[in-house]
């Protein structure tokens, strides 16, 4: 006999939730982006050059952001719980092996291959169990959970260079696999959460695990469209803005300031906009165009910024730029993975996130090498700023054609009213997952 | 003004025979039309001995050189290609004296040696010694010219050089212009002895002073210690920036004395260097008694240089013990985080279902069976569902 399915609590055990995601953000996406401070070590130990080195957390990412379905699926069939508690060991593994690595192969298999297949198990199931376990808060939730990888990486960069000062990278590596093992506490606080609208039976395939049956939705395919445009230029900020900094004029601590401007703006914006969009004064999709197309006009403006006069100059414009880059940037992230409940159910989140972040991950593997492909040609970044701008803007372009995204002539749900999640804007099937055949209907958008 | 009185006292042969060449030299352009009136056109005459003594490139620093009114000196040709392979190089540093004024105050010099007597200055510390660093890495003909200003007269400064602490009596010129006063010293650096110290004094007591630090090229070695585990191997690297030594070694130190390595050549260590510019050496099998510091000597023609590498070695059990103890606290929390789960279900105890406990003893369950009750929350309203 199947209990009574109770819904999202808003609360409570939802806190400790989003506290395991905040966990799960910074012991993944913090510990990544912070280690490249121990990529000098591997080149000099190993001999090679930066770039050989810096393919370690470039394999790392993809691996990760390419195997999310996998991580999706598998907790869809068991629950995100253990699939969080195995990735967290997986992970350990992954940077204990690469503590003994002989060359840079292993540390390509160990921190790559591993360690990012551990991420992957982690990151779509702890970000989907925060988006169930929350209705009326859930942007800021979820904002909440994403500026794990922020403040992870604030606290993590310097006690890493002390690791590898006194322990050298061996050692370091060693005791980062301990430190990530903390992954797996953070799962088993996951609680698993009955919600309607979940499916009855698990899926009955891997395929169907997946959750490829959700392209079938209109809906989702334009909001993945939409997604892997704006991941192509999304990205290219945390890459190459300090470099743009440099090369319009700044010195060392100018361009510090900008990156950390861009930080600042993201990360407060998360939390701003996830309790504003959690108001219910706009809907979701269209709070999404907006910010996507803030996000590109963002970019454009820092690509467009002229010459800081001389080095000493605090370089007011690109500053200013970069804050309003950050601040779109930092609204648009919670949001992408907060319209999900909207389109495909709550019951999907978790294939959705996965199926998301993989779309996410090609644009981010095309967009970084595009842009210092581009600097070189043209010599500045201006180009590359532009281009990844019109991506995202695009991508934003392509999001007006989701539900709910254009005002409509309706008259708007009064504030207050529970946010739609049960993918009420498209009929959701009542059984199993697969269900062919359903009718498309009310993708108006227009008056 | 010194004029220069022909060759005095017992000098390396060198020295002086190169001076003949330089005064032949300055000579045959005298003759091109220079006039010694008009103190310096430095740069032809400049070019035309760089051309005659170097086919390597050689650096000017706007150096003006003339030649104080000798006595006619035997032109030897011979001479002037004894240093014709060595490259020429000039350096420079000028050095202003102000008069002082009467409400001037401060790090003003007096150098009016006339009637006026200095007043209320404090030489010594107005005295700021101006050095430069000049790093010389082959065999070659240096040139230093220091340069002062005043308004006083000059014809009464007294010029010096000297080598360290040792005065030198020859191989300097001397002249004036205007307000500028020009001492130029040579010298053909071919060893190790020539390196040191150059100053040049100007004034009765030598108040003003300028220095050039004559050095063979520094060699980075590492500023951090390299930390590394019992077993492992570790390449040492020292390199020079833009400099080609002739030959380096390592040596290890054994308590405070320098022990050189690889001497006996055998497979624990093992130097090699890809560039010329760097040296690296390859321990393997590392042990404790393998810590300490490295020094790496750079040898040049013109002397020896060195850097030094720190290395530490570690054994496993270091990282182990720390290690082990975050992993025993992770497995502590999740247990803890599981019992006080069942705990608070046990206590809740809805249904008579056996399903919630082995929920809780399971960790392998389906979201859709799944119970959920943690206490009292606002629950969603379940008309919300279709």
């Amino acid at each position: 006999m199947t209990p009574k399915p109770t819904g999202p609590l808003d609360g409570g055990w939802g806190w400790v939730v989003v506290a395991a995601g905040f966990a799960v953000n910074g012991l993944s996406y913090g510990v990544l982006r912070s280690l490249g401070l121990a990529f000098p070590d591997f080149a000099e130990y190993f001999d090679r050059n930066a770039q050989e080195t810096a393919w370690v957390s470039a394999l790392a990412l993809a691996v990760q952001q390419a195997a999310s379905p996998v991580g999706s699926a598998l907790s869809t069939r068991w629950g995100a719980r253990p699939v969080v508690m195995v990735g967290g060991v997986l992970t350990s593994l992954g940077f204990v092996f690469s503590a003994f690595a002989h060359s840079l192969l292993h540390l390509y298999l160990g921190l790559g291959v591993l360690a990012g297949s551990g991420w992957a198990l982690v990151f779509a199931p702890a970000l989907g169990t925060v988006s169930r376990y929350f209705s009326r808060r859930r942007v800021l939730a979820v904002g909440l959970a994403l500026t794990g990888n922020g403040a992870s990486s604030l606290l993590l960069a310097p006690a890493l260079q002390l690791l590898l000062d006194n322990f050298g990278w061996r050692g370091a590596l060693l005791l980062l696999g301990a430190v990530t093992l903390h992954l797996t506490p953070c799962g088993a606080l996951l609680r698993p959460l009955a919600l309607p609208g979940d499916p009855l039976a698990p899926p009955r395939s891997p395929l169907a695990a997946l959750g490829l049956g959700l392209f079938r939705r209109r809906a989702f395919l334009v909001l993945t469209l939409g997604t892997a445009l704006v991941g192509v230029g999304y990205f290219i900020p945390y890459v190459h803005l300090a470099p743009h900094a440099l090369d319009r004029g700044l010195g060392g601590y100018g361009a510090a300031l900008v990156v950390a401007a861009a930080a600042m703006g993201d990360i407060g914006a998360r939390l701003l906009c996830g309790w504003l969009a959690d108001q219910g004064w706009v809907p979701l999709p269209r709070l999404l165009t907006i910010f996507g197309a803030l996000t590109g006009l963002g970019l454009l403006a820092v690509g467009l910024v002229p010459v800081v006069g001389n080095e000493d100059g605090w370089g007011g414009p690109l500053l200013a730029a970069a804050g309003a880059y950050g601040l779109s940037a930092g609204s648009y992230a919670p949001l992408v993975f907060c319209v999900l409940p909207e389109l495909v159910g709550i019951g999907n989140v978790v294939q959705a996130t996965g199926l998301v972040m993989l779309l996410l991950s090609l644009g981010g593997l095309l967009g970084p090498p595009l842009s210092g492909f581009l600097r070189d040609e043209t010599g500045d970044f201006t180009a590359s700023f532009l281009t990844c701008g019109s991506f995202v803007l695009s991508g934003s372009f392509i999001y007006l054609g989701l539900p709910k995204s254009l005002p409509s002539c309706r008259p708007a749900s009064r504030p207050g009213t529970p946010p739609p999640e049960m993918g009420e804007l498209l009929p959701v099937p009542q059984v199993a997952l697969l269900s062919p055949g359903h009718p498309h209907s009310t993708l108006d958008t227009t008056c | 003004m010194r004029a220069l009185q022909g060759l005095r006292g017992p000098r390396a042969p060198a020295l002086p025979l190169f001076l003949l060449c330089f005064l032949a030299a300055v000579r045959r352009s005298l003759e091109d039309g220079l006039s010694t009136a008009a103190p310096f056109t430095s740069l032809p005459v400049q070019e035309e001995i760089t051309t005659k003594y170097s086919n390597l490139s050689s650096e000017s620093h706007n150096i003006s050189v003339t030649a104080a009114p000798y006595t006619s000196l035997p032109v030897q040709e011979e001479m002037m290609t004894k240093y014709s392979n060595l490259s020429l190089e000039s350096h420079n540093i000028s050095m202003t004296a102000m008069p002082m004024k009467e409400n001037n105050k401060g790090n003003q010099i007096c150098v009016d040696r006339g009637i006026m007597l200095q007043r209320n200055v404090t030489l010594e510390q107005s005295n700021m010694p101006v050095e430069k660093n000049i790093t010389l890495e082959r065999p070659s003909n240096v040139e230093l010219t220091c340069q002062f200003t005043t308004s006083g007269d000059l014809n009464s400064v007294n010029v010096t050089w000297k080598k360290g602490d040792k005065l030198l009596e020859d191989n300097y010129l001397v002249n004036a212009t205007g307000s500028i006063l020009y001492t130029q010293y040579r010298v053909a650096v071919i060893g190790s002895k020539q390196m040191g110290s150059y100053s040049c004094f100007f004034g009765e007591k030598k108040q003003h002073r300028g220095t050039f630090n004559l050095k063979v090229p520094e060699i980075n070695g590492k500023n951090k210690p390299l930390i590394t585990y019992v077993g492992d191997s570790v390449v040492l690297m020292c390199k020079c920036q833009d400099c080609l030594p002739l030959n380096w070694t390592w040596y290890g130190v054994n308590g405070s004395v320098q022990v050189p390595i690889g001497v006996p050549v055998n497979d624990k260590y093992v130097i090699s260097g890809k560039h010329a510019n760097e040296t690296r050496l390859k321990i393997t099998q590392l042990s404790e008694d393998d810590q300490g510091t490295y020094w790496c000597h750079a040898i040049f023609e013109l002397g020896e240089s060195e850097g030094h590498v720190e290395l530490v070695v570690l054994s496993y059990l270091v990282p182990l013990k720390a290690f082990c103890a975050i992993v025993a606290e992770v497995v502590l929390l999740v247990t803890a985080i599981l019992l006080f789960e069942m705990y608070t279900q046990k206590k809740k105890k809805p249904s008579g279902d056996g399903k919630e406990f082995e929920q809780g003893e399971q960790m392998k369950l389906d979201d859709s069976n799944g119970i959920e009750n943690s206490g009292p929350r606002h629950r969603k309203n379940e008309s919300v569902g279709q």
